[in-house]
């Protein structure tokens, strides 16, 4: 909660802190990358490779090769004191060897992308129940829940994504289903994959939220109660209104978390952005640039989700109520 | 002669070992307004609070409107929908204007459509002078205001009885007034209403009968006149000189 300005004058009046939506280079940068990641998607994806063939980058090597080959013999001229020419050198270099891969990363980027919102959307789907029956629930119920969060918590992912891969028969009955496999939608794995990051996602979330429900205050309950709501429509149409909101900074947290765990599902053969990363870096040996490069895509993803979230915390802010932590 | 709208028939309630309420009994009939007086710790609180049942008793009946209403099967939800409360620190829905306060059971409870809602809302957003604020959240609301709205959300369910639990006692004295004001304006208009309150001056202008509860008892129970200027037991004297001392000293 927050300062007793928030509380008494609420958002008009709130120094409302900086944020990354305050800053027009990184809107730009992010925008640049998204209408990339569009346009790469609809060519490849739904045009057929309409605009380019699908291998093909928009951008061409040519021009950074030159730039780079020019100030490498700049630098050479100037002897010891080009250093820092030489760094410009290099770093036309990284870009003219990354260019070529990045119509292939731009489609485990979608991979990445739909297995962390598919994850992190179901998994809220089972937090919010989950949650609730922690701190409201009889005490079978809490120690369902809290069974379910600690088994979720307290076991590796990649041990989890392994036990329903190899070890259940979700994999077969996956492949069964129409559709999976095809165009955009991914194969089987992919679908296992968000089932792991559904299960455990949903233990970390209801956590978040469980705690956001315990600093909604008593009375506002027993005042839910008081004008005849039942203890779940209080809870629906109260608590967890106010609950939520309180929860948006934790559980961004999770978010980012889930962008970067979901490479995790590379281990069990997921065409995501680090399977990408990892095979074509194999195949020729230029890990260095391709994973800085994919950590510039995973820092690229973890910026539009705060955005996103900054913006959501914004559109949902009450006066009074809740998340001033920025 | 018809029955009491409330009686409370030999109540009692503890927490574990502590006696709170031992054997309170009294009627009030519709249009009454009762005010309980007693000193902290004495069971006022939770006597309220036994009436719609946010708290539940160990011993005795309730009756509202000749229905037992501390039977095992009463449906606490149907109750609630009969007895409105308002509470000392407001517990307005914090994520919700003024007029979705006062809308919220409306809709939720009584299922009406929003619009049906919003309509009653602002009729009783108005019996409480605070239709300017409708689309105010709580936050921005000052004290007096708060409550206003915390009796007019209880009103809107168009209860039998109106429960007040000390509802001036977090406000600044300065605010005090317009929520006694509204309560008055309540009492003229016949609304049956049990408080728990040690304003002196609401308690003489608009209490029908004055409850002193001490120790988890009723020690005394009669009209404003005769408990303020001749109160028959010693402990409501002396507890009534402690108090205007108080007031006094303010």
């Amino acid at each position: 909660m927050g300062t007793p300005e928030s509380t008494t004058s609420g958002r008009t009046l709130r120094a409302r802190a900086a944020g990354l939506t305050d800053q027009p280079l990184t809107l730009l940068t992010v925008g640049v990358f998204w209408t990339w990641l569009v346009v790469r998607w609809t060519n490849d994806f739904l045009l057929d490779g309409a605009l380019i063939e699908r291998n093909t980058s928009f951008f061409p090597v040519g021009p950074f090769e030159a730039a780079a080959s020019t100030l490498g013999a700049l630098a050479a001229s100037l002897g010891p004191v080009g250093f820092p020419v030489r760094w410009l050198a290099g770093f036309f270099e990284f870009l003219a060897a990354s260019i070529p891969y990045l119509p292939q990363l731009a489609t485990g980027v979608w991979a990445t992308i739909l297995l962390t919102v598919l994850g992190i959307a179901l998994g809220f789907l089972i937090a919010v129940p989950l949650s609730v029956a922690r701190v409201y629930g009889g005490s079978a119920t809490r120690l369902l829940a809290l069974g379910y969060t600690e088994l979720f918590r307290g076991t590796p992912l990649l041990a989890q994504l392994f036990v329903l891969y190899f070890a259940t028969p979700l994999t077969t009955i996956i492949r069964e289903l129409p559709a999976v496999g095809a165009g955009f939608i991914p194969a089987q794995a992919f679908w296992v994959a968000v089932i792991a990051f559904m299960l455990n996602s949903a233990a970390y979330q209801s956590e978040y939220i469980r705690s956001a429900l315990n600093s909604v205050p008593e009375g506002q309950l027993t005042a839910a109660r008081a004008i005849g709501l039942s203890k779940v429509d209080g809870i629906r149409h109260v608590v967890l209104p106010q609950g939520l909101r309180y929860a948006i900074p934790g559980w961004s947290n999770e978010l980012v978390y889930l962008i970067k765990y979901s490479s995790l599902a590379s281990f069990i053969t997921v065409r995501e952005l680090f399977e990408r990363t990892d095979a074509i870096a194999s195949e020729t040996y230029r890990y260095t640039e391709l994973f800085v490069l994919a950590g510039l895509l995973y820092l690229a993803l973890v910026i539009s989700a705060s955005l996103v979230m900054e913006y959501v915390e914004d559109r949902v802010a009450i006066p009074g109520l809740g998340t001033t932590s920025r | 002669m018809s029955d009491p709208l409330l009686e409370l028939d030999d109540v009692y309630k503890s927490y574990g070992e502590e006696q709170v309420l031992s054997g309170v009994s009294f009627e009030m009939d519709a249009g009454d307004v009762d005010v309980v007086i007693g000193p902290s710790g004495s069971g006022k609180s939770t006597m309220l609070r036994c009436v719609n049942r946010l708290t539940e008793i160990n011993g005795g009946d309730i009756y509202l409107d000749g229905d037992c209403i501390t039977d095992a099967d009463t449906d606490v939800n149907e109750l609630r929908k009969q007895v409105g409360m308002v509470f000392q620190d407001f517990n307005l829905f914090a994520h919700l204007t003024a007029l979705g306060n006062v809308t919220l059971g409306l809709r939720k409870v009584r299922g009406m459509d929003k619009a049906t809602a919003q309509e009653q809302g602002y009729e009783h957003l108005e019996q409480v002078g605070l239709l300017d604020q409708a689309d105010s959240y709580p936050a921005e609301l000052s004290g007096g205001q708060k409550q206003r709205v915390g009796i007019a959300r209880a009103l809107a369910m168009d209860p039998k009885l109106l429960l007040f639990d000390e509802p001036t006692s977090a406000l600044d004295p300065e605010l005090v007034g317009e929520v006694v004001e509204v309560m008055r304006d309540l009492a003229a208009e016949g609304i049956t209403m049990l408080v728990v309150s040690h304003e002196m001056g609401f308690a003489r202008s608009a209490a029908s009968d004055i409850i002193f509860l001490d120790d988890g008892q009723i020690v005394e129970h009669g009209p404003p006149e005769q408990l303020f200027q001749n109160p028959q037991a010693a402990r409501t004297g002396e507890f009534l000189s402690r108090l205007e001392t108080a007031h006094e000293e303010e």
